[in-house]
């Protein structure tokens, strides 16, 4: 299944050559069908942001296994259709600007590598809430199946639906 | 008794549909069991390596893929089942090339040399295949982090060609055995409610007769079905949780269930054609081939529908 994931943002960004660090966070994919409706939820993510002149990149990565929907069978099944094994990370690449820095709401142009291809989401909504010296990120990712040319999994020979929404709720430091 | 039985045209008859469905489901099995190698190296038009390059197989017949990537000597390796393949190389800054049909038949290896042309125009948005989106490719900007920077472990980050073979064995085994599982369903259904006219003390012989062809074509039906779940590969590591465990706790019900209902059942329907009632041992057909029935209904609910 499935599918994945994730973002990145930053919110605070910070003075130049500063650094981020993916505290934690929780990834959460959606699968529809019409006998199911099912999760699977991943902690496993690492994240990092470099800030510099008044640019910061991120790259988050969580792998594929890291993904848990409580049937060990449907995990199995979803790291087989997406290709897990050979490609075993979903990575997912952002840049903000410094200028985004005060907002409460950031639009992120994501760029995500899963099973073995890129797709690119623009101006995905991310809320982004202060909480001392952490910043925390929350929004869902749009992604479908055929973003990444997955075939649609079955049960009973019905597939899934193609849209597979990914929940974000990220927790970030500076470094 | 049992030749008696076999040789009742009712059963005679089913066994035959039995027969051409094996023969639609026989190319899969056969297609598992057969594997050959196509290996070759990927080069550019001066004949230099390209390495990083992506090659994938995929079956004409199963749209199924396998992929590799060719190594710093622009060599490559597939394991793939027996069948017809259309292979394509893709890397970064070339034209795709494609081989539109490749046949494996066997343990010999086809060697398959890549030649790759320049492309005019390089996109900007990178090919799922270049070596840009490969999870350990370099980030695009020195001041962009890495996977290196992340601490994950090579584990985590390297492709197991072998271990995706495996999975794709496995799921293709067990998609079988769920498509057969449910055509299974249907020769089941119509025993059990055709077994209410075979039982009686006035059923006729050839309402047995149909219960007893229906009967035989679901055990044969859910052998195949149950040979599915038994071969396909297990993967290592994995601690099975949730609905899975219930399916396979039910299979140790009906299989049983499975064997020892027909057995009985001949001796129950030997005993009705002697015009004597059903007695002894083959008196529990009827109570095992519900427990049988139910406990197969379970297991299809159990990973068909979410409690």
């Amino acid at each position: 299944m499935l599918i994945v994931v994730l973002l990145a943002s930053l919110p605070v960004f910070a003075a130049a050559d500063s650094q981020w660090i993916l505290q934690q966070s929780t990834l959460t994919y959606h699968v529809s069908h019409p006998l199911h409706q099912s999760e699977g939820v991943s902690h496993g993510a690492k994240g990092k942001g470099v800030c510099h002149a008044g640019q910061c990149e991120f790259l988050i990565a969580v792998p594929v296994k890291s993904f848990d929907s409580g049937d060990s069978n449907r995990d199995l099944h979803m790291i087989q259709v997406t290709r897990g094994a050979e490609f075993p990370l979903v990575t997912v690449r952002t840049r903000l600007s410094e200028s985004d820095a005060a907002a409460s709401t950031i639009n992120a142009d994501l760029e995500i590598q899963f099973a073995g291809q890129t797709a690119h989401y623009k101006q995905v909504p991310f809320k982004v809430e202060k909480q001392g010296g952490e910043t925390h990120i929350t929004g869902t990712i749009p992604a479908t199946l055929t973003d990444f040319k997955i075939d649609p999994p079955s049960l009973l020979t019905i597939p899934v639906k193609n849209d597979v929404p990914v929940r974000v709720d990220m927790t970030w430091r500076p470094q | 008794m049992l030749r008696n039985w076999l040789c009742n045209p009712f059963v005679a008859f089913l066994r035959l549909l039995f027969i051409c469905l094996l023969v639609q489901v026989a190319p899969s099995l056969i297609a598992q069991t057969t594997t050959g190698v196509v290996r070759g190296t990927v080069s550019d038009e001066s004949g230099r390596a390209v390495a990083n390059a992506a090659v994938t197989a995929t079956g004409i017949e199963t749209e199924q893929k396998q992929m590799t990537n060719t190594g710093p000597d622009g060599t490559y390796k597939l394991e793939l089942s027996a069948g017809k393949y259309r292979l394509t190389f893709e890397a970064a800054g070339f034209k795709t090339l494609e081989i539109s049909s490749v046949t494996v038949n066997g343990p010999a290896p086809e060697v398959l040399d890549g030649k790759l042309e320049k492309s005019e125009q390089v996109s900007d948005k990178p090919a799922a295949t270049q070596q840009e989106s490969l999870p350990n490719a370099p980030s695009s900007s020195t001041s962009a982090p890495s996977l290196s920077d992340l601490g994950l472990s090579p584990e985590q980050t390297q492709g197991n060609a072998r271990e995706q073979a495996l999975l794709d064995k496995r799921t293709h085994m067990l998609k079988i055995h769920q498509r057969m599982g449910l055509i299974t369903t249907i020769p089941l259904i119509a025993t059990v409610a055709v077994s209410f006219n075979a039982g009686g003390k006035n059923t006729s012989s050839a309402s047995r007769d149909l219960h007893a062809a229906l009967g035989g074509l679901t055990g044969d039906l859910y052998g195949i079905t149950a040979y599915y779940a038994i071969r396909a590969p297990r993967v290592p590591g994995t601690k099975k949780r949730g609905p899975i465990k219930f399916h396979e706790a039910m299979a140790w019900i009906h299989g049983p269930g499975m064997i020892l209902t027909p057995v009985l059942g001949i001796m129950a329907f030997n005993e009705k054609n002697k015009g004597e009632k059903v007695h002894g041992i083959a008196s529990a057909h009827n109570p095992v081939a519900i427990v049988t029935a139910g406990a197969f209904g379970a297991a299809l609910l159990s990973v068909s529908v979410k409690f």
